[in-house]
């Protein structure tokens, strides 16, 4: 027998009662807000924006590098190529599904590549097995749907075909990031997620490598997630 | 109730004991300063930005608190029709019921948690524990707070009153580690074994920074990615959501998330923040297969429409401990509380009662210093204030002050008396100070004054009243026909 036993009005009837009222209103609208902030982004061209974005991300510790749309496969191949980022060793990648990589030949890139042995692109079809190559991984690729300037964040939302394991379980994250998609704050990302019907499962916002200060408050990179973050910018 | 904590000890004993500790000390001290210039650079990076970002996260969350029970259902509403199964905990013990009915609902024995203040507000692993059921936290200072059996010492960087011998002394007890002392290799030592566990648990436990009342969804700050771990691979996950975390909508998340990390720790953005909607969606292969979400009240309704309803607006961001000169003596093990610092005073009082906490809404200077570095606004010196003020009103703890400034007032107001007990001073000073013109250390034995004298002298009272010496002056001045007045 369940032993909880609470429902949505056993919590709300207290509330509504400190509030002093009976009922619980049946809508309410948001008001106009009074203030609004300036931003260090207020009046930035795209261009100065992709510059920021490119700025602020070496201080967070992510490599970032741009490249024109047609070099793109080599851009990533030139990263990969390097193997293992510690030891130069042999090293794996698992890749998200993107009509963009397939178009820009990525695949076939990375699979020439003399230090790469196994290169995966998410399917869904073999579930599971997914996320184990991805928890073995050396790169996992992805194509963040945006770049936010302010704090160098890319956002990264879950799809069938680009799991939350490829950003996540690898011991490098790459991310493509197309200039025409950095914004200036957070703010214009959120905007046109309240304009969808449904939100995906989940949105990710990266900003840089796994880290913590947890010893001593010594910065370590690498906990749980990604040790090394890449962002390519394509324009 | 799992809020306070070593309640065995009164807080004078718990503050001796911090006092002695130096390397807890300066690990506090040396946190605060780094918090401190770092927040200090983003802020002013923002010019008036920053000013007008607090004053309108303070206009949203006020907005929300006048409305929480609207608000409350919006966002359950909306959660609800994302898929997630919703549980309703008015009590903490309501929201141990509703978890332990899921663990058993699934024969589930093995959890992976990253950290979250709501499950430790009710004891969460001591119940899940006593029922038989692994659980590990997987933040690293959790981790290590966990395996060393030790409670946090700061609500963003818990294990700073470790240092690295100790933590790797812990692993290697415990663990089975064999490296160095180094930070880096016990970190990665801990990526290493909790890794294992991520993949293997059958249940995840979070909390919940922002709930979002608009698009039911539920977000996550963290910066290690143990978050976004537990968030992807245990294929059933409870998030545990308080009615103090909704805001109204995606815009506002903007704004929370522009003061939430400068002012925790003095970074734009911490390396993650999730935003979730429901379990995994159609043709995902990771992400929870089952989304609980236990939306919990545990006496914060009762801070609405009262005295300390700006409390409501706190989102644990610890800008208020980084600053505090009381904190920084005592450390979060002297308040007693899951909750330290200004900020823990204002809800430990608020959501334990008065009867609970001892001194702790005493161990305070008032300054004020938190009140001005709060991104949400909260005048957090004034309800300590405030609360000190319903405590001696309400004749609890420290209501002894009560006679004793009944018995000042009749003194100071009784001319007879006073003159009586002034010129009764002087002798009485002397004799206790042995003749010295100050009482010094071998006057502890006197209770009350040893406060002062312990560590001060005190000086015996003057041989002529002030008062007494100003008219004979008066009248010195008058016969050398010196007018004098100023």
């Amino acid at each position: 027998m369940a032993l909880g036993n609470k429902t949505l009005d056993d919590l709300l009837g207290p509330i509504s009662e400190q509030l002093g009222r009976k009922d619980v209103a049946v809508a309410i609208k948001v008001p106009e807000w009074e203030f609004k902030a300036q931003r260090v982004t207020d009046g930035l061209s795209a261009a100065q924006l992709v510059d920021l974005f490119e700025s602020e991300a070496a201080k967070i510790r992510v490599q970032a590098k741009r490249c024109a749309k047609a070099d793109l496969a080599k851009a990533i191949a030139e990263i990969v190529g390097a193997g293992e980022p510690e030891t130069g060793e042999a090293c794996t990648v698992v890749c998200a599904d993107e009509e963009a990589f397939a178009e820009a030949g990525l695949y076939d890139a990375l699979k020439a590549c003399d230090k790469v042995t196994d290169v995966h692109v998410w399917d869904e079809a073999v579930g599971d097995a997914n996320v184990q190559k991805a928890r073995y991984a050396t790169y996992g690729v992805t194509y963040a749907k945006a770049g936010i300037a302010e704090s160098a964040t890319i956002v990264q939302p879950t799809y069938p075909k680009c799991g939350r394991a490829i950003s996540l379980l690898p011991l490098v994250h790459i991310a493509v990031v197309d200039a025409a998609t950095i914004v200036p704050t957070m703010l214009e990302v959120m905007q046109s997620y309240a304009a969808d019907e449904k939100l995906p499962s989940q949105v990710c916002f990266i900003s840089g490598p796994s880290a913590t200060a947890d010893i001593e408050l010594v910065r370590v990179e690498g906990v749980h997630g990604p040790m090394y973050v890449h962002y390519v910018i394509v324009e | 109730m799992s809020i306070l904590y070593n309640t065995d000890k009164t807080l004078r004993e718990r503050v001796s004991d911090c006092l002695e500790d130096d390397f807890k000390h300066n690990a506090i001290r040396t946190a605060q300063e780094v918090f401190y210039v770092k927040r200090g650079e983003l802020v002013e990076e923002m010019g008036d930005g920053w000013q007008q970002l607090r004053l309108h996260s303070m206009e949203v969350r006020n907005h929300v608190t006048e409305n929480l029970d609207y608000y409350v259902k919006q966002f359950a509403t909306n959660a609800e029709a994302n898929g997630c199964v919703m549980h309703y905990a008015p009590t903490g013990d309501d929201a141990l019921w509703e978890v332990l009915d899921i663990f058993e609902k699934h024969g589930a024995t093995y959890a992976v948690k990253s950290k979250s203040m709501m499950t430790e507000e009710v004891g969460l692993n001591e119940v899940l524990e006593n029922a038989g059921i692994k659980i590990t936290e997987t933040d690293c200072a959790e981790n290590i707070l966990q395996t060393a059996e030790s409670k946090p010492s700061h609500i963003v960087v818990p294990a700073l009153h470790f240092n690295r011998d100790a933590i790797a002394d812990i692993y290697r007890e415990k663990r089975g580690y064999t490296g160095s002392s180094v930070p880096e290799e016990i970190t990665h030592f801990l990526r290493k074994i909790l890794r294992d566990e991520f993949m293997e648990a059958e249940v995840g436990i979070r909390g919940c920074n922002f709930a979002v009342a608009s698009t039911g969804s539920v977000t996550l700050v963290t910066n290690e990615g143990n978050g976004r771990m537990v968030d992807s691979f245990p294929k059933v996950q409870i998030v545990f959501v308080g009615i103090d975390r909704i805001i109204p909508d995606l815009e506002a998340l903007d704004t929370m998330l522009a003061l939430l990390p400068r002012s925790a720790v003095g970074a734009k953005m911490t390396a993650y923040f999730s935003l979730d909607s429901g379990p995994r969606g159609a043709g995902e292969v990771d992400g929870p297969e089952e989304v609980h979400i236990i939306l919990m009240d545990n006496g914060r309704h009762t801070l609405a429409n009262s005295e300390f309803k700006d409390m409501l607006r706190c989102m644990r961001c610890g800008a208020c401990l980084n600053i505090c000169p009381v904190y920084r003596h005592i450390t979060g093990h002297g308040y007693g509380s899951i909750y330290p610092g200004p900020m823990g005073i204002v809800l430990t009082a608020g959501l334990a009662g008065y009867d609970q906490i001892d001194t702790m809404a005493f161990a305070c200077s008032l300054c004020g210093a938190c009140a001005e570095h709060c991104p949400v606004g909260i005048p957090i010196h004034d309800l300590i204030r405030q609360h000190r003020m319903n405590i001696v009103e309400q004749g609890k703890n420290h209501a002894v002050e009560v006679p004793i400034f009944k018995g000042l007032e009749l003194f100071w107001s009784n001319k007879p008396i006073y003159l009586a007990a002034m010129k009764a001073g002087r002798p009485v000073m002397k004799a206790i100070a042995r003749g010295e013109d100050a009482l010094d250390e071998n006057s502890v034995w006197i209770p009350v004054v040893k406060g002062w004298t312990s560590t001060r002298d005190f000086d015996v009272l003057s041989e002529t009243r002030f008062r007494t010496w100003f008219k004979e002056h008066k009248k010195e001045q008058a016969k050398n026909g010196k007018g004098g007045e100023q």
